[in-house]
């Protein structure tokens, strides 16, 4: 399986047309937040008995403006929540790389400390040389 | 009374609201596409970093048994997969032998 092309933006409201009901502008906007989809839609309706049908021109507006969304845009479930954190808040995302980097950080140096102060191997070789 | 307040909600109040988060959310810093590639480089990166780490740590642990790597974040999903699997051969293995 291969990747999404390069420029493909992540970042962009597209339409889910393989999660489609219609036309897959509620899919779209459920996977572009991260609500679930069934909460979306049934919004979508509440707001449409409110309104008064005003919000249906507008459901059809962006379902012919709005692109497809690539099929392949993300290679696992959560490489997509990756993102919806990132389109609701790319600081806190940033925030969240760097702590699992410290925290990888942390396990390197836990290695590293293990190897210098019990050195598991050198102690073998002396009880060898014995 | 009433219909002078339903006027100054509808023609004040309701855009006022509406324009003030349009405000907002053209001032919030938005990401560039240089922005997305980089955030796409840290994820694969802090991605791989942890899977190295986790087949170091492993690799360590099979080498010597008393080394423990301690977990600072528990509970976690990517973690509990693998664990799952496990539980899953495990109760398989034990469903063969009866």
């Amino acid at each position: 399986m291969n990747g999404p092309p390069v420029n493909t933006s992540r970042t962009t409201l597209y339409r889910d047309k393989q999660n489609a009901k219609l036309m897959g502008v509620c899919a779209g906007i459920a996977d572009y937040t991260g609500v679930n989809a069934l909460w979306v839609r049934l919004g979508f309706i509440g707001l449409t008995f409110v309104a008064g049908g005003v919000t249906i021109p507008f459901y059809f507006a962006a379902g012919l403006l709005l692109n497809k969304k690539p099929p392949h845009l993300y290679v696992d479930r959560e490489e997509q929540q990756y993102w919806q954190r990132v389109r609701q808040s790319p600081k806190r995302t940033a925030r969240e790389i760097r702590a699992r980097m410290r925290d990888i950080d942390r396990r390197l140096a836990e290695v590293e400390t293990y190897y210098v102060s019990s050195n598991p191997r050198l102690t073998a070789e002396i009880e060898r040389l014995r | 009374m009433e219909e002078v307040l339903a006027i100054v909600a509808i023609f004040i109040a309701l855009p006022w609201i509406i324009l003030h988060y349009v405000t907002k959310w053209k001032t919030s810093a938005t990401i560039t596409s240089d922005d997305e590639a980089l955030l796409e480089e840290l994820y694969s990166l802090a991605k791989r970093l942890d899977e190295r780490m986790d087949t170091v740590e492993r690799l360590v642990a099979s080498d010597n048994p008393d080394f423990k790597p301690a977990r600072l974040i528990h509970d976690r999903e990517i973690d509990n997969e693998k664990l799952r699997e496990l539980d899953r051969m495990l109760a398989e293995k034990k469903g063969a032998h009866q």
